[in-house]
């Protein structure tokens, strides 16, 4: 009866999750404790960005589970101890005492100390929330079960009583701290060899970018569903007609400036969204070789390049174009995240402008995921280096993502990635981001004056309600600030004086 | 399919030779004069190429532009313009030219000393091929060492030379390398 056994073995080692602070607490213990989320995130071997989620109320599971419980208990305990050493009655912010806390054990007068982690028990193996002279055990025998599988530190294998995360290395595991961070070695080596001058060793970073860049994306598709294409076959639409000149494909790349301000004295604040490409990697991208369709609707599971007829844009006086400036007439040839936005805009939630019509695409499978490890490995590096204030990452992988993204169509600089399609749709995401931008502001009540190149917006009024400032990819940083137009209306110069 | 396809097509397949992919990717890593022969800035680019040292002038020569020097200085010159055949000849022996003298140099990125290339080999076209005859080929890639034939048989503008090479190497691709005779693209860089 093997499969009972395999029952019972599955059901002895099934345990409940360990229970969490709520996740406005779990904020409130790492902040007295000065800690950052990077840092934490750092020790718990996650992004900050996943701390973040934590915090805001998302709930971990498995082995990260275990480590922040044990984080959070250790946090409390030290803030606990801390409150009692404090003379006056500053009442800890964590005094009320949980079920199984390590102040709750039945045994004090022994030497028996409660566990924050549950660690396998000396006799049975099992998870045990107590220690009796450094030994993990259960103290209850009915919970203990010697005599039923007593062979099962036999099958472990090793002595030791805590567990390491390991993951898989070619035929062999190793632990998961040892697994290469390629960035920080780059760094830590360009560092070493131009023996700490920061500038000489950030211009070394810097040139050596792209064929680093093409190596961590080679890495993060390690095991991936899809293979990268690199040199696919490539419509005529999408080659450059002259040696120096550009193909047909139109970016909506937005130049746009309000035509009119109300009359008066107004404070201009220039923010600059961060990261803009490297936000951008999240889009669409066609896998494999773009295939030519006509006279077809637009499929949400393919992407590439389009030929549509614009709709009419009559709302220019407030909001810029979602096509750019664009002084032609007739069809134009975009890119999917254009082609998506203007569906968006035109659906019954915003209802800005009609539906485009699309002529012919050549699109292909596509994937929102492709470069997702990438991105979130050079965006977690970049937090982690503004957390540390390590100015040679910043410049290291900002000069990774942006140089890949320039280089990895027809460029001689990057000759391992001949993708002009995917190219264009990044910056077109960039573009169709910043779009979204100008319009939450605009929908927020501020007055947007200018929205231009990929990363620039010019807005009146008080806009840190909509945009957090900082520097992090969601965040948004001041460019510059200046004041426009002349006092003549003093109700109007005082309503915008700040 | 472990042979040679037959008669391609017969079903309305669609697609080029694999060696003639091939001589088309190494044509576009050689570069050269986008302009075409036929302008005047682009007969004179060619010419200087073709008769700036005494060396290229002998390569020419060997490569089939047999004319007199008192001929090409006139064409230099301006004062006469090549025919149409000779404007050919003189295409033709220009990436002759071109082709030898790049060629070490690109040998020698494509073995990257051992190393090899990533060749991407995009397959066949079947969407014309009736549904009961379609067959699954996948996407391959196939990293090549050996480049010294290929690039051989390139420089010399050999195409049944060039074709053994090739078929020489996607051999590798194990039982299905018929299937890869015929590709819609063959992708590397150099």
């Amino acid at each position: 009866m093997t499969d009972f056994e395999a029952i019972d073995a599955l059901l002895a080692g099934a345990r409940e999750e360990v229970p969490l602070p709520p996740p406005g607490e779990r904020r409130s213990l790492r902040e007295e404790l000065n800690l950052s989320q990077a840092q934490v995130a750092q020790a718990l071997g996650v992004g900050p960005s996943t701390v973040g989620g934590w915090e805001a109320g998302r709930d971990p599971s498995g082995e990260v589970r275990d480590k922040y419980a044990y984080f959070l208990e250790g946090a409390r305990t030290k803030l606990a101890e801390r409150a009692t050493a404090r003379p006056a009655g500053h009442e800890p912010p964590t005094a009320e005492d949980e079920e199984g806390g390590p102040q709750a054990s039945p045994h004090d007068g022994d030497d028996v100390e409660a566990l924050h982690r549950e660690q396998p028990c000396v006799l049975c193996g099992r998870p045990a929330r107590h220690q009796v002279a450094g030994f993990p055990q259960h103290l209850d025998p009915r919970e203990c079960g010697t005599a039923r599988t007593g062979e099962s530190d036999a099958r472990t294998g090793s002595e030791s009583v805590g567990t390491v995360r390991v993951v898989p290395a070619g035929r062999r595991v190793r632990t998961a701290d040892e697994s290469p961070d390629p960035i920080r070695e780059a760094v830590a080596a360009a560092l070493a060899a131009h023996f700490g001058d920061v500038e000489a060793a950030t211009a070394a970073l810097v040139a050596r970018a792209i064929p680093d860049a093409m190596a961590l994306l080679d890495g993060t598709r390690r095991g991936g569903r899809y293979d990268i294409v690199a040199h696919p076959w490539i419509p005529d639409v999408l080659r450059k007609q002259t040696a120096r000149g550009s193909d047909r494909i139109w970016e909506a790349r937005p130049k746009w400036a309000r035509p009119e301000l109300p009359t008066g004295r107004h404070q201009v604040t220039a923010l600059d969204i961060n990261g803009a490409y490297l936000s951008a990697l999240k889009t669409h991208l066609p896998i494999g070789q773009l295939e030519h369709s006509s006279g077809f609707d637009h499929d949400r599971r393919r992407a590439g390049v389009h030929l549509i007829t614009p709709p009419a844009w009559e709302h220019d006086a407030v909001l810029p174009n979602p096509l750019g400036n664009r002084d032609e007439p007739g069809p134009l040839w975009v890119t999917e995240p254009t082609l998506r936005l203007l569906l968006r805009l035109s659906g019954p939630k915003y209802a800005l402008c009609d539906p485009p019509e699309i002529h012919e695409s050549f699109t292909s499978g596509a994937t929102e995921n492709l470069l997702e490890k990438f991105r979130v490995a050079l965006k977690e590096a970049r937090e982690r280096a503004i957390a540390e204030g390590d100015e040679v990452t910043v410049e290291y992988v900002k000069a990774m993502y942006s140089k890949f993204v320039s280089t990895m169509g027809e460029s001689n600089y990057n000759r391992e990635l001949y993708r002009p399609d995917w190219m264009h749709l990044i910056r077109s995401q960039a573009f169709a981001n910043l779009w979204m931008k100008a319009y939450k502001a605009h929908e927020e009540g501020l007055v947007v004056v200018r929205a231009m190149g990929t990363d620039e917006l010019h807005v009146l009024g008080e806009w840190r309600r909509v945009f957090p400032e900082g520097r992090g990819v969601s965040e948004v940083k001041v460019k510059d600030t200046y004041t426009v137009g002349c006092d003549t209306d003093p109700v109007a110069a005082d309503e915008h004086g700040g | 399919m472990p042979q040679h396809t037959g008669e391609f097509g017969a079903y309305g397949a669609r697609g080029v030779k694999g060696s003639e992919a091939v001589a088309r990717q190494l044509d576009t890593l050689a570069g050269g004069i986008a302009t075409p022969v036929t302008t005047r800035r682009g007969l004179l680019a060619r010419l200087h190429y073709l008769t700036r040292t005494e060396h290229a002038r002998a390569a020419a020569r060997e490569a089939g532009l047999t004319v007199t020097d008192r001929t090409l200085r006139a064409w230099l010159a301006g004062g006469r313009s090549p025919s149409r055949p000779n404007l050919e000849r003189i295409e033709t022996a220009y990436r002759a030219v071109r082709r030898h003298n790049v060629a070490r140099y690109l040998l020698g990125r494509l073995n990257r000393e051992g190393r090899g290339t990533r060749v991407e080999l995009h397959p066949l076209n079947q969407s014309q091929v009736p549904r009961p005859r379609q067959r699954f080929v996948e996407f391959r890639t196939l990293n090549v060492r050996h480049w010294d034939a290929i690039v051989r048989a390139w420089t010399e503008g050999d195409l049944q030379a060039l074709d053994d090479a090739w078929t020489d190497q996607i051999v590798d691709l194990g039982s299905q390398w018929g299937q890869y005779e015929y590709v819609t693209n063959v992708g590397f860089a150099a």
